[in-house]
């Protein structure tokens, strides 16, 4: 179809050509036409133009020589009529044309002049067939004064009777002032030939070789090249026989009208050349602006041609776009109708897993509830089923977890909530959620952090954990018993001042993952599809939620796989360092300026050191607790440290005894921090020496604080904190809002299992009024619902900090609601609640949610 | 996208219209103005002053421009002076015509012309009639070396001034010389053996002679010891009183030609009725004759002699003093009866100004009669040039001799070439002698 419409696109190309060319010749064959047509009729016309002047400049000259003759009659008939003949001639004086007066009386053969001269006839070449008006004319000569000559013989006559004859010279230049000055404006040349001798008797005036004049026509010939025998012959034939000739030669590649104009029946002719551009004139203007009609016309026509080309190229560059869009279109529709169809396939898929997932712990749940029934007398069955309720139903929400964030992440409505977190917090939290995953399945989990210079750092760190929490967790599931997981944490260059930038690693040798999985492992509802991982749970969603989230906080992630070698997931974020720490003159207040770094492992000092750059504190740092003890022996170390950190797994040293050694340096209160590993054995040691603490590995700068803390409290007596203490509600009465009969019930039930007690009003205003008639005290905390009829749990708690109450700021008020976002979280936070649970309640969570609320309570009222 | 295409097209296409439309209206605007003579008023007449001089045969094909340098000084004056040159020109188709000469005598005196370019015979003749304007009151007159003055001034009278110190030499085809192992000649003598040998191998006549310049042997020879003897003053003026004859000065130098006549080295029939190059130019440059005379700018390239095939030199004539430049005084001069004689004076004084003959001079590489300029000759003619420039030459006219001597003693030249013996010749000079005693 294309080729029949190029092959027509062609033909009309060659036919447009072909006009094209028909055209121009149409109008070339016109415009020659008229041209010699017109030329034709000028050539004439300049013939006849020129032969008109040369004919006026003929009869002017016979005019003048007739008048000569004329004249010269009139003086012999004077001269007759005189007493003296010979003497009238003496007496004559020349004038301009008549140069010379002689007489010759009949019977003799020597005369007289004017000029004194004896005169004779010899030397005039007098002949019968050259008269003027009857009279003989002489060949032309150069005469006495030095000028071109002619001479007239008149007869004398007396009385009816000749006696003698009279002579009178005259010379040339007295025919050129009759001439017309700038013959065809100066253009042409204009000679007067003796005919005899042929020698030019009158030239022009001016300088040139050429101009300056020819000698004779043999000159003229070979000066103007006439060299064609014929025409020459032809010439000469005219000058014989006293006729004109015109003809047409070249002077100087000139086209020009060559003449030889007779005067006088061929006595002299006129003898010259005109260049036919001088007599046509207005012939080349015509011929020029027939040129440029012509140039106007062609210059139209091509522009036309070139309009005409460049709408059809741009004819054709819209239709080749438009086909291009098509195209595009086409593809993207195919694409876009893949997409949909893998989409759809995809979510048919996930449905179907989910179906399968759900219906999995649904299944149990059902069950187990059926079981539960029926054996609700067996207590330690009672426990058993209940236990795997719960496991099902703890799967189940973080089933419900992950679609609500996929959802969230695709209709673009998750946020991030800033806020200031610690790394030490973030490893800490992460560390004790997969490490016990990994114990589980005999996997070795390693934990490393460099190059960290900030701990603090501004970020939402319930999402980065929601990433590590992510990415450890499937390297635990895809590696098999006795594996490796690797967690490390970097710290890389600074790209601002502002910003920590962070690359994070997880690495394992597990299963890995092929290069087509590789290519989709971050798309929603996928889930590597083998044998071995058939039998791992999850939704497939977990890397789609990831990559989303790593997105949105503006970072990168990679994937490095290969099969049965293993996964290496690489993110790097940036997050920003808080403008002001907190806690800027910590170091101060506790008077540490100086610690000891005892440790084998020189990359684990350099951490330190890199991580306490910004504090004012000075690192000594040993690498065996001999070389410790020689430091502490120099006077300035010992007298200024004040802070020993202790690798407790030094080789070939017990961490015990070296401790107590350093001791020995040190004063007591000088604190000494065991850095163990997770997992160290006899850590139990470490509490007898006095004033000593054990530091988790990896270091980080806010755990050195947090244990610094500690001693400091312990020493000044001082209960700061009871980490690991009871989380016990025992005797704690709360006021809860809830509108849900069952979750009321559910909340009692359990805060009465933990011997707490509980009073709940059904919406926000009666907790509102509750508490405001309620006693000092009466409440340990308010339980608060967020969506409730009448007033909110927003619009609660807005109001109970609001009343004028001692304990209006102070009492705890715990969101707990199924608005499980972020979003939630601030919200409720914003109106004034101190922490947010999601539901379902998890009474652990909520135990200790409780505890903390209740020391910053317990704070608050000794400040 | 195509909505730019075609707002482009579109524009064009306006543009074209607007362009098309311009042009027709422009082609309809008529400049017919009725009620209006149509004749532009005269021009003014223009100043105009004719010169008299020769005319060369044309070129076939040649442009329209100044023929030579002279010419050039015309177009100078013309344009400083805002007058007009008309030139009136001659030449002699054959022998049998008057000649140049005798014609200029004819137009200065019957004034047909105003200035004149003159040959050295004529402007003694003309001057000594009165019939030449004094021109030592011309602004650069004062300017000209004194030999020019020297040689053209009459009755006390400078009558005319050159636009170039003419040198005439021999110029022979050293080319020719080497093959012979012929040594340029010196002496007559010299000249006498290269001759023969010349002859000897063939060639048939040595010698290239024209109606004109053989009489430059003769003068070589005549006057070397004059001008160059220390004394000449003194001899001129015993010539001049009739104490020494011109006959005893001339003897040698004409029997020197008699005897290039007699061995056949000088063809003297061909001679008589050869015009100057014309009739021995072309030999000479084909190489068939090995010496001809001319003067200094037929050697300049675009003249005459200019271009040849072979390694020619320029030298002075033999002599007993060795190599002798041989220097007539030409001349224009301005006529008494001239019509525009002031005009004429006053274009005279432009084309003798230094700027005029600085020009002249680089265009002919001539030797310049004014004292301020001086220009390079080409090579081949170093050799007159040294000699010239050593101040060892002979004049060809003097104003000073009573016996007019570059016509005379070319005339005399001619009688000689006819078959006149030498005595009779002698007694020419004689009478001529006698004639100016007479005359003073």
């Amino acid at each position: 179809m294309e080729k029949k419409q190029g092959r027509s696109r062609e033909s009309r190309g060659h036919t447009l050509l072909l006009s094209i060319i028909l055209v121009f010749c149409i109008l070339g064959a016109v415009v020659f036409s008229v041209s010699r047509k017109l030329s034709e009729e000028m050539s004439a016309s300049a013939i006849q133009n020129l032969s008109e002047s040369l004919d006026l400049i003929r009869c002017t000259i016979e005019a003048i020589l007739k008048n000569e003759a004329e004249f010269q009659k009139l003086v012999a008939k004077e001269i007759g009529n005189a007493e003296d003949p010979e003497r009238y001639i003496c007496s004559y004086e020349k004038n301009q044309s008549m140069v010379k007066m002689s007489l010759i009386l009949s019977g003799k053969t020597e005369g007289v002049s004017n000029t004194g001269d004896v005169f004779t006839e010899d030397g005039l070449d007098l002949s019968p067939e050259r008269t003027v008006d009857g009279l003989q004319v002489s060949r032309s000569y150069v005469n006495y004064m030095g000028a071109w000559a002619y001479t007239m013989k008149c007869p004398v006559e007396k009385d009816g009777k000749e006696i003698g004859s009279l002579y009178i010279e005259y010379i040339y230049d007295t025919l050129d002032r009759s001439l017309p000055s700038g013959f065809y404006n100066d253009k042409a040349v204009l000679y007067i030939m003796d005919a005899k001798s042929e020698r030019f008797v009158l030239k022009p005036k001016g300088m040139g070789q050429r101009s300056a004049g020819h000698l004779d026509l043999t000159d003229f010939y070979r000066a103007n090249s006439i060299v064609d025998e014929e025409l020459r012959a032809e010439v000469a034939a005219c000058l014989e026989s006293g006729k004109d000739i015109l003809f047409y030669h070249d002077i100087r590649n000139v086209n020009a009208l060559n003449y030889m104009w007779s005067v006088n029946d061929g006595t002299v002719f006129l003898v010259g050349y005109v260049p036919v551009e001088a007599i046509q004139q207005e012939g080349r203007t015509v011929n020029q602006n027939i040129l440029i009609v012509v140039v106007v016309m062609l210059a139209a026509f091509f522009l036309c041609c070139i309009l005409y080309y460049l709408n059809q190229r741009q004819q054709e560059k819209i239709r080749r776009e438009r086909e291009k869009e098509r195209e595009l279109h086409n593809k993207q529709l195919a694409e876009a109708l893949q997409a949909a169809q893998i989409a759809s396939g995809s979510k048919t898929t996930f449905l179907s897993n989910m179906s399968h997932d759900i219906r999995t712990p649904m299944n149990a749940v059902l069950g187990f509830t059926t079981l539960l029934a029926l054996d609700a007398d067996d207590p330690v069955k009672v426990r058993e089923y209940t236990k795997k309720i719960m496991a099902s139903g703890q799967h189940l929400l973080s089933l419900i977890n992950d679609v609500l964030d996929v959802s969230k992440i695709e209709s673009g409505k998750m946020v991030l909530t800033v806020d200031r977190f610690t790394l030490k917090d973030l490893v800490a939290s992460v560390d004790a959620i997969i490490r016990p995953m990994a114990k589980a399945k005999d996997q070795s989990f390693h934990v490393e952090v460099t190059g960290i210079k900030h701990d603090h750092l501004l970020g939402d760190e319930t999402r980065v954990d929601q990433i590590l929490l992510n990415l450890l967790s499937n390297a635990v599931k895809y590696t098999q018993a006795g594996g490796n997981i690797w967690f490390r944490i970097i710290g890389l260059k600074q790209r601002s001042s502002q910003y920590e930038h962070i690359r994070i690693e997880v690495e394992d040798d597990g299963y890995g993952m092929s290069q087509d999985y590789l290519e989709t492992i971050f798309d929603a509802f996928t889930r590597a599809e083998n044998s071995t991982t058939n039998k791992v749970q999850g939704t497939g969603l977990g890397m789609a939620i990831t990559k989303n989230i790593v997105d949105l906080m503006g970072g990168t992630i990679e994937v490095f796989s290969e099969i049965d070698k293993g996964s290496l997931f690489r993110v790097e974020l940036g997050f920003r360092i808080p403008e002001s720490q907190a806690d800027e003159h910590f170091w101060e207040k506790c008077k540490i300026g100086r610690i000891l770094v005892v440790d084998g492992d020189e990359e684990v000092c350099d951490n330190i050191r890199l991580q306490m750059k910004d504090t004012d504190v000075q690192i000594d740092v040993a690498h065996s607790v001999g070389e410790a003890l020689e430091q502490m022996q120099k006077g300035s170390c010992k007298r200024d440290c004040q802070a020993i950190l202790l690798d407790w797994e030094l080789p070939d040293t017990d961490p015990i005894r070296a401790a107590v050694k350093l001791r020995e340096c040190i004063s007591d209160t000088v604190p000494v921090f065991f850095m163990v590993s997770y997992g160290a054995e006899g850590i139990e040691g470490a509490f007898q020496i006095e004033n000593a603490k054990l530091l988790e590995k990896p270091f980080f700068v806010s755990a050195l604080k947090e244990k610094i803390l500690e001693v400091q409290a312990e020493q000044s007596d001082t209960i700061f904190a009871e980490e690991g203490a009871d989380n016990s509600l025992e005797g704690l009465h709360f006021l809860a809002a809830e509108d849900n009969e069952i979750n009321a019930e559910i909340l009692t039930e359990l805060l009465d299992i933990e011997g707490a007690s509980c009073e709940v009003v059904e919406n926000g205003k009666l907790a509102v009024e509750r508490f405001a008639d309620a006693a000092t005290d009466e409440f340990d905390a308010i339980l608060m619902d967020v969506q409730m009829p009448v007033m909110n749990g927003y619009e609660a708690t807005r109001a109970i900090r609001t009343l004028k109450r001692d304990d209006a700021t102070l009492i705890p008020i715990i969101a707990m609601t199924a608005n499980a976002f972020a979003e939630d979280e601030k919200a409720a936070l914003e109106a004034g609640m101190d922490v947010h649970v999601a539901k379902p309640i998890d009474i652990e969570l909520l135990k200790k949610v409780i505890r903390q609320c209740l020391q910053r309570k317990g704070l608050r009222n000794e400040t | 996208m195509k909505r730019d295409g075609e707002g482009r097209s579109k524009r064009i296409a306006a543009v074209c219209l607007i362009g098309i439309g311009t042009v027709l209206l422009g082609a309809c605007n008529s400049k017919e103005e009725k009620g209006k003579n149509l004749i532009e008023a005269e021009e003014e007449e223009v100043q105009v002053v004719a010169l008299f001089s020769p005319m060369e045969k044309t070129d076939p094909n040649s442009d329209n421009v100044a023929r030579n340098a002279m010419e050039q000084t015309v177009c100078l004056a013309e344009e400083k002076m805002g007058i007009q040159v008309d030139y009136i020109t001659y030449t002699a188709e054959d022998y049998q015509d008057k000649t140049y000469d005798e014609v200029a005598l004819d137009r200065v005196r019957n004034n047909m012309d105003d200035l004149y370019l003159l040959n050295p015979d004529t402007i003694l003749t003309l001057g000594e009639e009165g019939l030449l304007m004094d021109l030592s009151g011309l602004d650069n007159a004062k300017d000209l070396r004194e030999i020019v003055k020297t040689a053209n001034t009459v009755d006390g009278k400078l009558v005319a001034i050159p636009q170039e110190v003419v040198a005439y030499g021999l110029f022979v085809n050293k080319d020719m010389f080497d093959r012979y192992d012929l040594a340029l000649p010196e002496t007559p003598e010299d000249f006498l053996e290269c001759c023969r040998v010349f002859k000897e191998n063939g060639i048939e006549t040595p010698i290239g002679a024209n109606r004109w310049w053989l009489e430059l042997l003769v003068f070589a020879i005549a006057y070397a010891d004059l001008y160059n003897g220390g004394d000449t003053e003194a001899q001129i003026a015993a010539l001049n009183s009739g104490e020494s004859r011109y006959s005893d000065y001339m003897r040698p130098g004409f029997s020197f030609l008699q005897e290039l006549i007699d061995r056949g080295y000088i063809d003297a029939k061909k001679a008589l009725v050869s015009e100057a190059i014309e009739g021995e130019g072309p030999d000479f440059l084909a190489q068939k004759t090995p010496i001809v005379m001319a003067y200094w700018g037929a050697a300049n390239a675009d003249t005459a002699y200019g271009a040849p095939d072979f390694d020619m030199r320029v030298i002075g004539f033999p002599s007993s003093r060795g190599q002798m430049p041989v220097m007539p005084m030409t001349g224009i001069a301005v006529g008494t009866g001239s019509e525009h004689a002031e005009d004429a004076m006053a274009m005279l004084d432009v084309m003798v100004s230094d700027e005029a003959l600085q020009m002249y001079a680089e265009i002919n590489k001539v030797i310049s009669p004014s004292k301020n300029v001086e220009v390079e000759c080409i090579p081949a003619l170093k050799p007159l040039n040294d000699k010239i420039k050593e101040g060892i030459y002979v004049l060809g006219s003097n104003a000073g001799m009573k016996v007019e001597q570059w016509g005379n003693t070319c005339q005399i030249v001619r009688e000689l070439l006819e078959g006149a013996t030498i005595d009779q010749c002698m007694a020419r000079f004689d009478q001529l002698q006698e004639e100016a005693l007479r005359d003073q």
